[in-house]
């Protein structure tokens, strides 16, 4: 491993100033960046420590009902947070898959989300709420959607100098529920070999006005399946749309083989996924409320 | 005095925690990776990237001059051993040339990531630098990955001094096929072709991995005399002892080796692997030297897991379900080094099974992978996936419960063992009848949202005695102190010093019990093939009596009277003919001091065999939606002869069984077409975790063995054979299907169920 | 580069110097001496260099010795002051739950971690407080039922 240097900046701009020049990477849990140095993958020149930042590591709610997770942030504490727990279940529940208890009480969805990994499981329940990111750098602060900010294994949309500082999650849409599966080999500390996080949200007539299916591991970056979301619309939830649903999830997905499970594999598990993730999202209260 | 005490016994057979789980609980027990000695630098193998390679030059200059680096060695720093030289293990040696390759390439290798060179230098990162300046020049060679490729015709032959054993005439042709090994009575073919009702299965299983959770570790320093000491994480000082000297051409008297706390071997640390490598450093550089693998370096190439196998099985019986054939083939894939041989495999899998006709042939095979070793029954596992399997099967195919076709057929004490030997005193239809006793049998199984199902397995396991040694020096305060040969990785201390504690009559808080070194205790065979135990309570049994004797003789100079005429009792001689004339054990030393040391002395060779039965169930669900097999429910019973303590029997078991479900469901290295293994690493080498597996029940059936101290039969071994096989039972009574793989992972229950 | 390190373990101060590129864990065996904590895969995998940071369960190989400064970390080391053995040690003593003790000290502290915010836990959610840490030589039973008795004599009120 080669030698680095290290700074833990107490501000975001002492941040953003040490970011800048090559080889300058941001540290959160460092789950994922400690094995990766040590095992050469990544030569990085200076490590920067971002949890003494306050906004990194707070999670606050916004004064349009909003929710803002500071990115560095460790995922136990995403998903020990009540408000997290009480209207992003979801949320809570990808945060408790990621590695083991002792990964999730370091690892942040930050670091999941830059990581940029197919299979980050924090990911496609964030997209299903339409989460967005905040960044900022150099020439300022911005948000985009975290739909867009992924562009390929391993790279986001982040520019030279920038940080992820926060996500935002948008107010709860009325009658609507999220959820996330994945199927891993074991029980815990697993890779998913597929993922499906959905969400729907219902009209006062208890049919799908919006539909949000967000598939992992089966694409370079975590994708929607547009097909199932499109089948989904104007129809009553039931267990027949959910599987038709799920079959063109299926479609949708562009695996890979590899060694943790064929492409073929993959595609099965998407239908099944997928299928299982919107009835969850069915039997969740607000779902089943508009359903009576 | 018999074996056998009058009344109940004190210490044997009793519940009792480890005399050592103090210092595990509390971070005290000494690995060799948390020795840290003055001046110790750090030595790091460079392995080989290819699988398949002559070795053309090795240029180690730029390393050398590396600041920091001390010294650097390849093959030729190490004497040439020839082909087939050995050291002394049991009755047959273990091949020293092949541990030699196995530690340091010379010439050729055999697979991705065998070492060719080593560094030693102040800091792990200086070490791991110098390696990138070493230059190897290879030539890289065809290589054949897979059992299929290596014997196809015109594959590239691994070994040119290997022509196939055990086929005649003679072959003239090296092969990669070593050796063909034939188990036969009567006419299995001709019994097959008339058997009113047949069954038969082929399986591949893939290479898996012991997981101990402790990498291969190693200390070596020499003295300024030259004398070396290794401490290591070994199952065998003294045959770690007799790999190094061979090895680094050393005289046995100029080295000894000190056994560590093991973090797990269950086979795998027999072998040295890098023990010679980083003594070979500590005699260039004169400083300690330490050597800790990386858990990548173990998975990859440096350690030996156990064998794949393709096995081929088929059986017939007549229509009461009596066995009347078992043809069977089975293709051990040895990795880069002629491997263990087929004999006690095959024997294991049709041992528990009476039959007139029998054709079983074994065929060890290199590939260009590491070189296997041993996991537990070395092959159990493996075969007892695939003949469990067949002859559940048969059983379905006659109409017949599974249970019921076991106890049919069943193995006898006195009955013929597949070599034509007689059975020694076994228990196979005892464990049998409390399996059909049992709720894990008789309760019906609950039903649930996916399909269920039991299975039944039944596994046998042979073991070895070999030899082990120890004494007791009585202490000033008259407590036995043991020195034992044999290395603790079953709990063997506290088991001893229960034996020890019952043959003194003492309290056991009374015994001290430590492993000697290489050096301060007599030569003892390695902690494997479930014999430790056993053997280990002969020869303390005679130890004890030893040191009873000379303080016998001693209490009977103090008491005035002949010593035939001194009893013994709980920590007291007495006089028979005089009330009141005694002396404790305490005085008795106080008093003798000075007039010399008392220590009894045992030794056990070839006690007789304590062979190891058991049988397991299982329910399993299969999720038919994605392959997910959840195991439900598992009972294990197993013959221990007698439990020294049962504790430590469950211990064993329960470990074995899971470690079992983990190759059954979800342990399996995946090697890529170049010999490099995809997934050298815990997060895609998967372990059983607690969320994995259920508790598993372990039931203890006690049939001794005779002319063995307490009866003691091996333990550690043969709760890995039946669990595949039970587990695969359970599925193919599940989905109606039957998994022709191994392991038997979501990904490949799925395609077996859409097929 | 070695650079000097001050933080605090098992409640005592220790300035030693590290090099940068040590990990938590390196830092407690290497250069603190603390050797209880294990190193089995060096990437999070296996459980058995679990310490506790600020409380919570961590794998020490995943943590940069330079993040340590500040933080209150606990190893195995730290939980049985003067000898006197931690209930869940004593547990794991008793009822068979260590053999080669390779994962002990992880596991002991992933319990602790669970015990102290979940002081009267189900099997299975001792099972999954633990299910992070790899044991390759008990089969896990008689560690979920010495967690279980530990949790029992913590609640009523033993030491």
């Amino acid at each position: 491993m080669k030698d680095f240097a290290y700074v833990c900046p107490a501000t975001l701009g002492d941040a953003i100033a040490a970011m800048k020049g090559d080889g300058a990477r941001a540290l959160a849990g460092g789950t994922d960046l400690i094995p990766q140095m040590r095992e050469g993958r990544r030569q990085i020149a200076c490590v920067v420590d971002l949890k003494r930042i306050p906004e990194l590591t707070g999670i606050t709610a916004g004064a349009d009902g909003s929710l803002v997770l500071g990115a560095a942030a460790s995922a136990s504490h995403v998903a020990q947070n009540a408000v997290v727990a009480g209207a992003y279940p979801a949320v809570a529940q990808s945060a408790r898959l990621i590695g083991s208890l002792q990964v999730q009480n370091r690892a942040s969805l930050g670091g999941n989300i830059c990581n940029a990994a197919p299979s980050a499981d924090a990911v496609p329940a964030l997209i299903c709420h339409q989460a967005s990111v905040r960044i900022a750098g150099p020439a300022g602060q911005r948000e985009e959607a975290l739909e867009d900010f992924i562009r390929a294994p391993g790279k986001t949309n982040l520019a030279p100098g920038e940080l992820l500082v926060s996500i935002v999650l948008p107010p709860v849409a009325p009658r609507s529920a999220a959820a996330y599966l994945r199927f891993t080999p074991r029980r815990e500390m697993d890779i998913a070999v597929a993922g499906a996080a959905a969400w729907i949200c219902l009209d006062a007539g208890g049919r799908v006005a919006a539909a949000r299916v967000v598939l992992a591991s089966v694409g370079p970056t975590p994708m929607r399946a547009a097909s199932a979301e499109r089948q989904l619309l104007g129809e009553r939830p039931s267990r027949a749309l959910f599987a038709s649903a799920g079959r063109l999830a299926a479609g949708d997905a562009r695996p890979i083989s590899d060694t943790r499970g064929s492409a073929d594999y993959r595609r099965s598990l998407t239908a099944v996924l997928t299928a299982r993730a919107l009835a969850d999202c069915c039997a969740a209260t607000p779902i089943q409320q508009a359903l009576a | 005095m018999d074996s056998e005490k009058n009344g109940a016994l004190q210490s044997i057979g009793k519940r009792l925690p480890r005399v050592d789980a103090r210092e595990r609980v509390s971070g005290g027990a000494v690995y060799p990776a948390d020795l840290k000695l003055p001046g110790m630098v750090h030595g790091k193998m460079l392995r080989s990237p290819h699988a398949h390679a002559r070795i053309r030059r090795i240029d180690t200059t730029r390393a050398e001059a590396l600041p920091g680096v001390l010294a650097v060695v390849t093959a030729a720093d190490f004497p040439e051993l020839p082909i087939g030289a050995s050291i002394p293990m049991g009755e047959t040696g273990y091949d020293m040339w092949m541990v030699a390759q196995t530690n340091m390439a010379r010439g050729k290798v055999f697979w991705v990531g065998q070492p060719v060179a080593a560094v030693a230098a102040v800091d792990v990162h200086i070490a791991e630098a110098a390696l990138a300046l070493i230059e190897v020049d290879y030539q890289p060679l065809p290589a054949v990955i897979d059992l299929a490729a290596a014997m196809a015709a015109g594959a590239p032959v691994l070994h040119e001094h290997v022509f196939t054993k055990g086929v005649e005439p003679r072959p003239r042709s090296p092969s990669n096929i070593c050796s063909r090994t034939v188990i036969a009575r009567g006419d299995a073919s001709a019994a097959l072709m008339t058997a009113p009702a047949t069954a038969g299965i082929t399986v591949a299983i893939d290479t898996a991995h012991q997981g101990y959770l402790e990498p291969q570790a190693v200390v070596a320093q020499v003295d300024a005399n030259g004398f070396l000491t290794v401490w290591a994480s070994t199952q065998g000082q003294f045959t770690a002892e007799l790999m190094i000297g061979r090895m680094l051409g050393l005289p046995l008297s100029q080295l000894k080796v000190i056994p560590l706390e093991v973090g797990g071997a269950f086979g795998g640390k027999i072998v040295i692997h890098g023990e010679a490598v980083a003594a070979r450093l500590a005699q260039k550089c004169g400083r300690p030297v330490r050597i800790v693998l990386t858990r990548e370096e173990v998975l990859q190439g440096g350690s030996g897991p156990p064998a794949a196998a393709l096995i081929d099985i088929a059986v017939g019986a007549d229509p009461d379900g009596r066995l009347t054939a078992i043809r069977a083939s089975y293709h051990l894939d040895a990795g880069g080094l002629p491997g263990l041989g087929t004999s006690l495999v095959m024997q294991a899998s049709a041992a528990l099974y009476q039959c007139p006709n029998l054709d079983l042939q074994g065929f060890d095979v290199v590939t260009n992978k590491p070189r296997t070793e041993a996991y537990r029954a070395p092959g159990g596992i493996q075969a007892a996936f695939a003949m469990e399997q067949a002859m559940d099967a048969l059983s379905q195919r006659l109409g017949m419960d599974p249970l019921e076709f076991r106890k049919c057929n069943a193995a006898v004490t006195g009955g013929l063992m597949p070599i034509g030997t007689p059975f020694p005193s076994i228990g196979l239809t005892t464990i049998l009848d409390r399996v059909g006793a049992h709720p894990c049998w008789t309760d019906p199984l609950p039903q649930g949202r996916c399909p269920r199902g039991r299975g039944l397995a039944i596994g046998y396991w042979r073991g070895t005695s070999m030899t082990s040694a120890g004494h007791i020096t009585i202490a000033g305060d008259g407590r036995p102190m043991v020195t034992m040969g044999a290395v603790d990785i079953s709990g063997v201390r506290s088991t001893m010093a229960q034996v020890v504690a019952e043959e003194f009559g003492l309290p056991l808080d009374d015994i001290h019990v430590q492993t000697g070194d290489s050096k301060s205790v007599g030569y003892t065979d390695a902690a494997a093939g479930s014999r430790v135990a056993r053997t280990s309570t002969a020869a303390l049994v005679e130890a004890s009596r030893d040191a009873l004797g000379q303080l016998r003789t001693r209490a009977a100079e103090k008491l005035q009277c002949p010593p035939d005429q001194i009893d013994y009792a709980q920590g007291r001689f007495r006089a028979r003919e005089r009330a009141g004339a005694a002396i404790s054990l305490a005085e008795l030393m106080q008093a003798t001091l000075t007039d010399g040391a008392v220590v009894g002395r045992g030794v056990s060779a070839k006690l007789p065999l304590g062979v190891e039965i058991g049988a397991h169930v299982c329910d399993v669900e299969v999720d038919t939606d994605t392959g997910l097999v959840t195991v439900l429910r598992y009972t294990a019973f197993q013959d221990v002869g007698r439990a020294l303590n049962p504790i430590a029997v469950e211990g064993q078991m329960s470990g074995s069984v899971v470690q079992g479900i983990g190759w059954a469901l979800m342990e399996g290295f995946d090697y890529g077409p170049d010999g490099r293994l995809r997934n050298a690493s815990l997060l895609d080498y998967r372990m059983p975790t607690a969320l994995d597996v259920p508790p598993i029940e372990c039931v203890i059936i006690e049939t001794p063995v005779p002319g063995v101290p307490y009866g003691v039969r091996g333990v550690g071994e043969v709760p890995i054979v039946p669990p595949a096989a039970a587990v695969a039972n359970a599925i193919a009574r599940a989905i109606g299907i039957r998994i022709r793989q191994m392991p038997m992972t979501p990904e490949r229950v799925l395609r077996a169920l859409r097929a | 580069m070695k650079m000097p390190v001050t933080c605090t373990v098992n409640g005592e101060a220790h300035t030693v110097l590290a090099d940068t590129r040590d990990t938590l864990l390196d830092l407690l065996r290497e250069r603190i001496g603390l050797t209880g904590s294990k190193e089995g895969c060096g990437n999070g995998n296996c459980g058995t260099c679990t310490v506790l940071v600020d409380g919570a369960a961590v794998n020490a190989c995943l943590m940069l010795a330079l993040e340590a400064p500040g933080r209150d970390i606990v190893t195995i080391e730290g939980l049985a002051p003067r000898g006197k053995l931690h209930p869940i040690q004593q547990a794991l003593v008793e009822h068979g739950g260590t053999q080669c003790g390779f994962c002990t000290p992880g596991i002991v502290l992933s319990a602790k971690a669970l015990l102290d915010g979940n002081p009267n836990p189900t099997t299975h959610d001792v099972r999954h407080a633990i299910a992070g840490n790899i044991c390759r030589c008990t089969g896990y039973d008689k560690i979920v039922d010495a967690i279980m008795a530990a949790a029992a004599t913590l609640q009523a009120g033993g030491r």
